[in-house]
């Protein structure tokens, strides 16, 4: 299911709301699990068997680990496992056997066909044929990687001992489960929300507030990210494009992707609101960053915080060397990279930030850039950031060399590359690009918008709410971006 | 502080009023209509994939809400944002576009086809070897997009740039050329058209508001067609006479129509088109097809306009029956003439006797976006049953 259906929007969401709270606080742990079994299921109804087999394995890993500590139980809660008491063999192949469980359905589902393509591709240098292994076609279940790497660091953070292991299956179901981040994030890692599982606050300011953030996120997602979505996929489906026409079809993209996914995210942690959760921010203004390690500061917070604790800390981080902080910056990136989807465009994508990442940490603090005024590092950073999405949003590596000709005027064009225009630069087009430019480099987020809610924010966003809902009917169903992660 | 608490309450208040008013408003009317809520529907079928996207469908069809705001919403976009939603675009003038075949346009300038089932080569001369086993020549007619003749309507920087022939079209006509597949060649004869028409008054080969050609646009083709198939001499001019007779009828565009939105309808006049009715010479009556003529006649709504709709008998169907002196067979399927309008053909095979000659016509869209793709499709001989 899409929030930006009529289906969720006028049915499943007033149905969902009017059970919850008719129901006493603990029958509500599982409204939220069978609600968004429901949700999941909708698109495909074997999705929910995947995610629910996936659940039960870190769930017992989670026991295992629990019964393997023997301790006793904490005032009527399981204990957290001591950070200074080490670990056994046994807890330790308990917790390998979930990263492992979790990292094969992910390999299955979201690599096997990449791997099989690039081994007769192999083959077929080497003189082997083109099928050396026959190709599997598995269809990739929506937000596999968002609910593998939660689930993850449940079972991660219970071994670290940061985080109480959950006895109740019906409570783990849930933190998986979870519709509002369910297929495209935030990755709300376990420690964050356990407390929340057992008490929260329902007010009517955290579902007013709720209310903002939906109304905000719904805005982005209809008034925004889907009208761009035409001028980005006019520019990419074109062949060849005036270098001008490709700039913009790719300040178009940035746009696009930016409130697409910011625009998810708002409407995740206004609905969580909704329930009383409190989410984590995922968006800060990513594109007024004025280096890339400051974009990676502000964008997709909950993947790079994640990837940090869990695979940049752990290959050493910044503690042994120069060089070896480079290399790990760059093995996180291409993994990171990886993780938004199977093909080299993305991994091409992930060694550019990877690369920028690694070269402002070697220019250090005193650096070229950072003599330049701020204006300047923040068009700079956008630019690369630009030039990255090409990788990203092209379907293939020639498109992608095709686009970044276009860029740069080395493209040919034809008489129909004029007819691009038509397009693009619809008076519609360029409103919604002016209006996106203004919110991106002038306005303030939905967070610091959403704290105080006035006559006049609440006016606003019951404007953008209405507009957004009488848009959505206009338009034909437009998955997020995410989706497809 | 107080202050923010009513206005939370508003929200609040806004919030449910607008997730929960149109479902409710469904139900009662549904109710007063004395029928079953069709939002309860999700229960009487099994929760598979399938059924729970039609009910999901259903709901948005159905919604009164949706049939009452949208229409104004789109009326609100076009008239202020020059967007006409998912099946048209703006051009200049007050001309329209459809949306697929400026796709069309702008994707084609790079791209062989992704598959055999997408390749039209492979359909077309199927179908050329198996009407060559019945001694019936093939003559294809693909018919340009407006946008590819016009497209300084469509974008004012393509101004004077002439006609365009977008890659994938150029590409298919010319491995046309190397398989021997014979085809009339429109982009050249409306290109030289073109030529005579003057700077200030474009567009009398297509509509403005419509995504077909114009009477002056069907009388161009057809006079190539005939000259290609006569000059060929597998067929000779017939003795059967026919005169025209003026005709002015007022079209509201097939865009115009697309976009379901009265509003926009009632604000864009109806074009005033006169056309060439063909008049059958002895009788008076206009123009009738004949099975069993020579020539068969296969395509899409470009075969339609004039010929089926208002005011009938004038449409590329009459005219070439008038150039060729002789009435055709037809088969037309709007917007199927990729696959469905063979397959309409393979369910009807003694429509295939006695021909010696099969024209078949096809939008230069459906080189990439033919319904059904480029299916190869076997005819079955005449006589025999089909399985």
């Amino acid at each position: 299911m899409v929030f930006t259906t009529h289906l969720f929007l006028f049915y499943f969401l007033p149905t969902f709301l009017i059970l919850y709270y008719a129901m006493p606080f603990r029958s509500r742990t599982a409204l939220i699990a069978a609600g968004s079994y429901l949700f999941y299921g909708w698109a495909n109804p074997f999705w929910p068997l995947l995610m629910f087999a996936s659940s039960g394995v870190d769930y017992l890993c989670g026991l295992g680990l629990l019964r393997l500590s023997g301790l006793p139980r904490d005032g009527g809660l399981p204990p957290i496992l001591p950070k200074d008491q080490p670990r056994s063999r046994a807890q330790r192949a308990l917790l390998i056997g979930s990263i492992a469980s979790n990292m094969a359905l992910l390999a299955f589902f979201k690599y096997s066909g990449f791997a099989v393509e690039n081994l007769n591709a192999l083959s077929e240098i080497l003189g082997m044929g083109t099928d050396l292994v026959p190709a599997l076609k598995v269809a990739l279940p929506v937000g596999i990687s968002f609910y593998t790497f939660k689930s993850m660091s449940y079972a991660i953070d219970v071994y670290l001992g940061d985080a109480r292991p959950m006895v109740n299956f019906v409570d783990f179901c849930c933190f998986e489960a979870f519709f509002p981040d369910l297929v495209a994030g935030p990755i709300v890692r376990y420690g964050a929300i356990e407390q929340q599982m057992r008490e929260r606050s329902h007010t009517a300011d955290k579902f007013a507030r709720g209310v903002v953030f939906f109304a905000m996120g719904m805005a982005k997602k209809i008034l925004i990210a889907n009208p761009l979505a035409q001028v980005a996929d006019a520019a990419f489906r074109a062949g060849g494009l005036h270098w001008y026409d490709a700039w913009y079809g790719i300040v178009g993209y940035a746009f696009q992707i930016y409130f697409d996914f910011s625009g998810y995210s708002d409407m995740a942690v206004g609905l969580a609101l909704m329930m009383g959760f409190v989410l984590i921010r995922n968006f800060d203004s990513p594109y007024q960053a004025e280096s890339i390690t400051d974009f990676w500061r502000r964008w997709h917070f909950s993947l790079s915080t994640w990837l940090r604790d869990y695979l940049y800390i752990p290959l050493g981080g910044n503690r042994r060397g120069p060089v070896r902080t480079y290399v790990n910056l760059m093995l996180v990136m291409l993994i990171g990279g990886l993780w938004h989807g199977a093909s080299w465009n993305f991994v091409i994508w992930g060694a550019i930030h990877g690369g920028m990442l690694a070269f402002e940490r070697m220019q250090g603090k005193q650096g070229p850039s950072a003599r330049l005024p701020g204006g300047y590092r923040v068009a700079i950073t956008f630019g690369v950031v630009c030039l990255s999405w090409v990788f990203f949003r092209a379907e293939t590596l020639p498109q992608a060399a095709g686009y970044l000709a276009s860029l740069f005027g080395l493209a040919r064009t034809t008489l129909a590359s004029d007819a691009v225009a038509a397009a693009m630069y619809t008076p519609y087009h360029l409103v919604i690009m002016t209006t996106a430019g203004a919110l991106v480099w002038a306005s303030p987020g939905s967070w610091a918008f959403s704290r105080r809610i006035t006559w006049a924010r609440a006016g606003y966003a019951g404007v953008l709410l209405l507009l957004s809902a009488a848009f959505m009917w206009t338009q034909s169903e437009n998955p997020f971006i995410y989706f497809q992660f | 502080m107080q202050i923010d608490r009513r206005a939370q309450i508003l929200m609040v208040a806004i919030f449910l009023a607008v997730i929960l008013a149109p479902g409710l408003i469904q139900a009662v009317f549904e109710l007063r209509d004395g029928e079953w809520p069709r939002a309860l529907d999700v229960f009487l079928r099994p929760p598979t994939a399938q059924n729970l996207h039609a009910y999901e469908r259903s709901l948005e069809e159905t919604s009164l809400v949706i049939k009452q705001l949208r229409p104004g919403m789109q009326y609100f976009q076009w008239r202020f944002l020059a967007d006409a939603g998912e099946k048209a675009v703006v051009g200049r003038d007050g001309w329209l576009f459809y949306r697929p075949s400026v796709r069309y346009l702008v994707e084609g300038q790079t791209g062989a086809p992704e598959d055999d089932s997408t390749d039209p080569l492979l359909a077309i001369r199927s179908f050329r070897d198996q009407l060559g086993a019945r001694q019936i020549r093939l003559l294809l007619v693909p018919v340009p997009d407006k946008e590819s003749i016009y497209p300084e309507m469509l974008a004012g920087r393509a101004e004077g740039a002439g006609i365009v022939v977008c890659e994938r079209t150029r590409l298919l006509l010319d491995r046309l050329e190397q398989s021997g597949i014979e085809y009339v060649d429109l982009f050249e004869v409306f290109r030289r058209a073109r030529q005579q028409e003057s700077r200030s008054d474009p567009g009398r080969l297509y509509l403005a508001q419509d995504s077909h050609w114009s009477p002056e646009g069907v009388r161009a083709a057809t006079v190539a067609v005939a000259r290609r198939v006569l000059d060929a001499g597998t067929i000779v001019r017939g003795n059967h006479a026919y005169t025209e007779r003026p005709v002015t009828v007022r079209r509201q565009g097939d865009l115009v129509q697309m976009l379901r939105v009265p509003q926009i309808e009632r604000a864009l006049e109806p074009e005033s088109v006169t056309c060439s009715q063909v008049i059958e010479a002895g009788e008076g009556m206009p123009y009738r097809d004949a099975t069993d003529s020579e020539v068969l006649i296969l395509g899409d709504s470009f075969l339609r306009i004039y010929e089926q709709d208002e005011p009938e008998s004038a449409g590329f169907i009459s005219h070439l029956a008038r150039e060729l002196g002789r009435p055709l067979t037809s088969i037309v399927n709007d917007g199927g003439a990729s696959t469905l309008v063979r397959q309409a053909l393979a369910g009807r095979p003694a429509l295939l006797k006695n021909k010696r000659l099969v024209i078949w016509e096809f939008a230069e869209r459906e080189i990439r976006f033919g319904i059904e793709g480029w299916k190869i499709v076997p005819l079955v001989r005449p006589g025999t049953t089909s399985r």
